[in-house]
């Protein structure tokens, strides 16, 4: 269905009253956020965490806008990408980076937070180079962009290798940069949101149950890690509406779409964040 | 202008099974609280029949959704719901009887804001988008809990985060044997998440028809309470799990043969299969 009706590729001018309205309710959201902290319902590091959550989304979304995605027609070799969905690859690298960083969570803020970005890194690098081994040595197909004419990284010209009737193929260096970076960026915000919940609940849940941290360790650690799969999810599908289908990397003129989805972004990681650290906050049933 | 594509012609309307769908699952899930005014683990079961009837009524309003051309793909639409969805119920479960419901209106409430973002802020110019994502998470949340009620029998805080392991015979609480410390939460989202973007992706095309998709949609539901089902062992006594179980597998049978009659019903039809209408919206 999606193919038949899907709409040419739209502008990527902002509209205004949405986003006027989306920043009042980003704004209503943090006074929430900061009048429970001032009620005292919620301990200062909560806070500190609802502004991580919302760095963490945003940085989320920027970094699915550099990965190369090409859908049904990559795995046809009719479009240069990796031959899935934004989300389920958004989805990939954000989590594999996720479970690093959160298995580093012991050590250090930077410690997790580089283990994180790495092997969000790790698993695009790892995938764009088999898409290439496949199109090129399985399809016998070069890797060509159909929206630039030279790479901006090499100088190598594209046209002559780009097949008729088809808007490229394969991965192009550009390409493979975007998604390498996309992971790198994908898995730090991936783990910073997963960072700030788990802090925020390393006090908040054991003195909602009433006992010490230890025995409810794992409590702490799975409540942030599905809240963190659902944030993630969220901002993923949020972004894979801004793009509509294929993106080749950051040389594609759909990238320039970001800011809008960055600023959907804020307000939705704003608003789970909030409900994610209600959790913690006692309530009388 | 977004132009509107169906599959095909719903028999029953999109509203019927809205207003079924958010009844029926409501009263399913209630229905597991019997378990804590008898004193029985035997009614856990109408957990899962919830969830079943949750993700029927998602199928239906993926199908909505996504005949205006979302341009991601329908699973799209599943991960949203249950991402939404998860938070709302995680959130819901602190409200103790109240619990459903609770998870029902922040459900609504976030889905609501994020169809508004998708909607105004990316451009999406979807008439139905911001109910549908709201419809969705709400779906999500149920689908979640219902699992979660058929797995554990409650669907309160406190009972998903306490557990016992016996050692040497001696009970010992551990957050370890929880469901939610335990992680089978997240074997829940995935359940549930899976059985909810499966059925329309599978079933739309020329020749798509709504009892198929629904009964595939039923088929796919069931096939997930098998899974907690046997999940469900680990925290309730023997017999209440296994009328879980039962229950779970004579349900997926009857709707395996059912799609599978519809299936060979669509196919022969298949043959004057006629080019897909375009009506503008």
């Amino acid at each position: 269905m999606s193919a038949i009706a899907s709409k040419p590729a739209g502008g990527a001018e902002m509209p205004v009253m949405g986003a006027a309205i989306a920043v009042v309710l980003l704004l209503a959201v943090l006074g929430i956020g900061f009048g429970l902290t001032i009620a005292g319902i919620f301990p200062m590091a909560a806070f500190y965490s609802l502004i991580g959550i919302i760095i963490g989304g945003m940085l989320v979304t920027f970094s699915v806008h550099l990965v190369p995605v090409g859908g049904a027609p990559a795995a046809m070799g009719q479009a240069p990408g990796i031959a899935t969905g934004v989300t389920m690859l958004a989805a990939g690298a954000g989590l594999a980076g996720l479970f690093k960083g959160a298995w580093a969570a012991q050590f250090s803020y930077p410690v997790a937070l580089g283990t994180g970005a790495i092997g969000g890194a790790l698993l695009m690098a790892i995938t764009c180079m088999l898409v290439n081994v496949t199109y090129v040595f399985a399809m016998g197909i070069p890797a060509a962009s159909g929206k630039v004419n030279k790479d901006p990284l090499t100088g190598d010209t594209q046209p002559e290798y780009k097949s008729q009737g088809t808007e490229g193929h394969g991965l192009p260096f550009i390409s493979y940069v975007g998604g390498v970076l996309g992971g790198l960026i994908g898995g730090f915000g991936g783990t910073l949101i997963y960072l700030s919940l788990y802090d925020a609940y390393l006090t908040g849940i054991p003195a909602l149950m009433g006992t010490d941290v230890e025995s409810v360790m794992p409590l702490i650690v799975s409540i942030a890690g599905i809240f963190a799969i659902g944030m993630f999810l969220v901002n993923a599908v949020l972004t894979a509406y801004n793009i509509t289908g294929t993106i080749e990397g950051p040389h594609d003129p759909k990238f320039k779409r970001f800011p809008r989805a960055i600023v959907a972004s804020a307000v939705a990681s704003a608003l789970s964040g909030l409900l994610a650290l209600l959790i913690i906050v006692p309530v009388p049933f | 202008m977004t132009v509107k594509v169906e599959a095909s012609h719903d028999a029953i309307p999109h509203n019927t099974l809205l207003a079924v769908g958010i009844v029926g699952s409501i009263i399913c899930i209630y229905l597991t609280y019997l378990n804590t005014i008898t004193g029985l683990e035997l009614f856990s079961f109408f957990g899962g029949l919830g969830a079943v009837i949750a993700l029927i009524w998602g199928t239906s309003t993926i199908k909505r959704l996504c005949s205006y051309g979302i341009g991601t793909g329908v699973p799209s639409a599943g991960m949203v719901a249950f991402g939404a969805g998860i938070i709302a119920m995680l959130l819901g479960t602190k409200f103790g009887i109240a619990s459903p419901i609770a998870a029902l209106i922040i459900a609504a409430v976030a889905g609501a804001a994020f169809g508004f973002l998708a909607d105004n802020v990316l451009n999406m110019k979807i008439p139905v988008l911001m109910q549908s994502l709201a419809e969705l998470s709400i779906i999500g949340a149920l689908t979640i809990l219902g699992f979660t009620a058929m797995a554990t029998g409650d669907f309160t805080f406190s009972a998903l985060s306490a557990g016992t392991i016996s050692i040497f015979g001696f009970a010992m609480s551990s957050a370890n044997a929880s469901y939610l410390g335990g992680g089978i939460i997240a074997v829940a989202f995935m359940l549930g998440a899976i059985a909810i973007q499966h059925p329309f992706n599978a079933a739309l095309g020329p020749s798509n028809t709504q009892d198929r998709t629904l009964m595939l949609a039923a088929e796919c539901g069931f096939l997930s309470m098998i899974i907690m089902a046997v999940i469900s062992f680990a925290f309730i006594a023997v017999g209440a799990a296994l009328v879980g179980l039962l229950i779970a597998i004579i349900g997926w049978g009857y709707t395996y043969t059912q799609f599978i009659e519809l299936s060979k019903r669509d196919a022969a039809a298949w043959l004057d299969a006629k080019p897909i209408l375009e009506t503008e919206a």
